[in-house]
């Protein structure tokens, strides 16, 4: 029965890695994950990104010009001219901005002209300037020596936390909340990808070899149970090599791009995750995979041809959704009851609750509680579904889901 | 005995698809399961390949449960066509042989034999999906014998081929005995079981009305069918004791008798002592008892 597995598995294996389908989608993730690493170098290529001329008057008695330093993105200039000649200047484009900076009531106050709406992006930047400015001026009224006025400018809080409930607790630093907040994003995205990708692949791949007919040949020789496995384990190898085939690739791309600068970036992250964290995020990741499949496969088995195997993917791809926009919003709050009610949520919780045991101080129990959840979903589904499977393999019928599923109960009990 | 169905019954809730079957197969016998649609001879195969369960009997390969025999010595073409259209036919075939366990060198020889039998050589490295309906359904037919089964089941194996295929077809089935294969097939076209079949089951609405050799079956109706080639009035000939029916087939009467006892009778009246051109008592069709015992058409 062993080697029948084994014929079955090869023979999906070999026939789904050499589709065009499969090549194309592995070459356009690379594609894809390859603009995104080197969005900025690209970018430089097509679009001249000119530093934004600025022109400061400071009409002020503070000697405000050394705040204004240029960088990258933004050139000051500090002009003697009136202000007239400085707004013909900003009409001919010689300046994208004119920031007039005077005293009023001793608050600082900056009025900003422009011929060109500025971006978003430049107003934000000026107007950090100006904030910073508008500190220092406060400090210089309150006759403070350059050193006294650095210290509060500057004074960085030693933070250190504790917490005295041992069992709650693992105590992390930022930087590892951090690290475990990228790397669970990571995790999410890729269980979604391939979710949408082989939830597909495996439930028409049923239903083309129920619609076809070709099933029934292969049921007289191999039982519904070995033919179930072997769909499953082919199509979570398939995953697996697609997700090695672009994971080997972006560790190329970072280990010998740019010096290496972005490999260390990666680096820095990987030094700050524990042992237990890559192990939940593993372990979340392949049971979710799993979990997905083998309903996947159950869906493929309900249809009779394959024109309606979308139809019945529906529901499995829209809990799929709910997740990941869940996870998505933890990235800006992963604490939020909603992240915390998903994480335990089966279908959702290999995508929300890595960012939770990453980005967030939960106990243990918690993290093992979602797994064990998880894992006692994945082998209930796969008895159930291998149950079901059984009867629902060679019953041909119409209508939605649930008709489908009426009529296999009725047919076969 | 080689395969045995013992009171089986198949029920759907309300529903009964198979109701009290029992016959029996013996080894290197073609048989014949015929019925109308939904007679339930589909299901019968499918509980026999152990694809369904049977609600209550006993389905036995050589005294050994059905469910507990090496599933590589059977064999089976679903009535439904379909095989992997992605695969090419070489390739197909030495999948589905190795799934039954045959070796590659073995398999090799097989796949050369019955390709070059159906004439398929040309074909041989093309995907399925390019091939006429009727050479897939050839594809499909080797696939289902390729590995040697000892007991194969072909549902409604003519359907669809032609003429010139249908013979071809005929002549593996006869191979496939000659080799020791025990062979189950279902049929609309009562000519060729008629021709293949040792012995057959009569299905209607799941429940046998007969099962039972075909010499057998065509004896409960004796040879009541009569043809005449005389000058003899039709108009007498009906009125004559025995006669259920006439029928004209150009310059023949086809009489059908209620018994053959009065053929002789018959045929003294009609020759009256005379030269008669002809005169043939024979048994009836498995076409004509089909429909006689069915009440209706087979299609």
């Amino acid at each position: 029965m062993l080697n029948k597995l084994w014929i079955l598995i090869k023979r999906l294996y070999k026939q789904k890695i050499r589709a065009k389908s499969f090549i194309l989608m592995t070459l356009f993730y690379m594609a894809i994950i390859s603009v995104i690493l080197f969005w900025s170098d690209i970018k430089a290529i097509f679009v001249n990104d000119e530093a934004l001329e600025v022109a400061l008057v400071n009409e002020t008695s503070v000697e405000l010009e050394p705040i204004f330093v240029s960088n990258e993105e933004i050139t000051f200039r500090f002009p003697s001219e009136p202000e007239e000649e400085l707004h013909e200047q900003l009409k001919q484009d010689e300046y994208d901005a004119v920031v007039v900076v005077s005293e009023e009531e001793e608050t600082l106050k900056a009025d900003i002209a422009t011929y060109v709406p500025l971006k978003l992006v430049d107003q934000s930047t000026i107007s950090s300037f100006i904030q910073y400015a508008g500190k220092i001026y406060g400090i210089q009224h309150l006759n403070l020596t350059a050193a006294e006025a650095d210290r509060i400018l500057n004074s960085e809080p030693i933070i250190t936390n504790t917490n005295l409930n041992e069992g709650l607790a693992d105590g992390k630093s930022e930087e590892q909340k951090q690290s475990g907040m990228w790397v669970s994003y990571f995790v999410g995205i890729v269980i979604y990808f391939f979710i949408m990708a082989f939830l597909s692949m495996i439930t028409t791949d049923v239903a083309s070899e129920k619609g076809s007919r070709a099933l029934e040949m292969l049921l007289v020789s191999v039982k519904p149970s070995t033919h179930f496995q072997s769909k499953i384990i082919g199509i979570t190898l398939l995953a697996f090599t697609q997700f090695a085939i672009i994971f080997g690739f972006v560790l190329v791309l970072l280990r010998f791009s740019n010096q290496g600068d972005k490999w260390d970036k990666v680096v820095s992250i990987v030094e700050e995750l524990s042992y237990s964290y890559v192990f939940y995020a593993i372990a979340f990741l392949f049971l979710t995979i799993i979990l997905y499949l083998i309903i996947g496969a159950l869906f493929g088995s309900l249809v009779s041809k394959v024109e309606e195997a979308s139809q019945v993917m529906t529901p499995a791809i829209m809990v799929t959704l709910v997740g990941f926009y869940v996870m998505i919003s933890g990235v800006a709050n992963p604490d939020t009851l909603l992240i915390k009610i998903f994480s335990y949520i089966p279908l959702t919780s290999g995508m929300v609750m890595p960012m939770r045991i990453g980005a967030t101080d939960i106990s243990s129990i918690e993290s093992i509680l979602s797994l064990m959840l998880l894992l006692a979903t994945v082998i209930v589904s796969y008895l159930l579904s291998l149950s079901f499977y059984k009867r629902s393999v060679l019953t041909y019928s119409s209508g939605g889901i649930i008709q489908k599923i009426k009529t296999v109960l009725k047919v076969t009990t | 005995m080689t395969l045995a169905l013992e009171h089986v019954v198949k029920k759907y809730k309300d529903f009964t698809a198979v109701n009290d079957l029992n016959f029996i197969i013996g080894k290197g016998e073609i048989f014949g399961l015929i019925g109308q649609n939904g007679a339930g001879k589909t299901t019968t195969f499918r509980m026999i390949l152990d694809l369904q369960d049977q609600t209550s009997g006993k389905i036995t390969w050589d005294g050994i449960p059905i469910k507990k025999v090496n599933r590589d010595w059977l064999g089976y073409l679903p009535e439904e066509r379909g095989i992997f259209p992605q695969m090419k036919v070489e390739e197909q075939l030495i999948f589905f042989g190795e799934l039954r366990g045959m070796q590659r060198g073995e398999l090799k020889k097989e796949i050369d034999f019955w390709i070059t039998f159906f004439d398929l050589e040309e074909k041989r490295h093309q995907k399925a999906e390019t091939l006429s309906k009727g050479n897939q359904q050839k594809v499909q037919l080797i696939a289902s014998f390729i590995h040697k089964p000892k007991f194969l089941i072909l549902d409604e194996p003519f359907s669809g081929l032609d003429p010139v295929n249908r013979d071809l077809l005929k002549e593996a089935i006869l191979l496939l005995k000659e080799r020791g294969v025990t062979i189950l097939f279902s049929s609309h076209q009562m000519d060729n079981v008629e021709e293949l079949c040792d012995h057959l089951c009569l299905l209607k609405r799941g429940i046998s009305l007969f099962s039972g050799s075909l010499l057998d079956l065509k004896k409960q109706y004796g040879k009541t069918k009569l043809t005449l080639r005389t000058s003899f009035p039709l108009s007498e000939l009906k009125k004559m004791a025995g006669v259920k029916e006439v029928k004209i087939d150009r310059d023949e009467y086809l009489v059908t008798l209620t018994d053959e006892s009065f053929a002789e009778t018959i045929f003294d009246v009609v020759s009256n002592g005379q030269y008669i051109e002809k005169f043939s008592l024979d048994y009836l069709s498995l076409d004509e008892i089909f429909k006689d015992k069915v009440g209706g058409n087979v299609e």
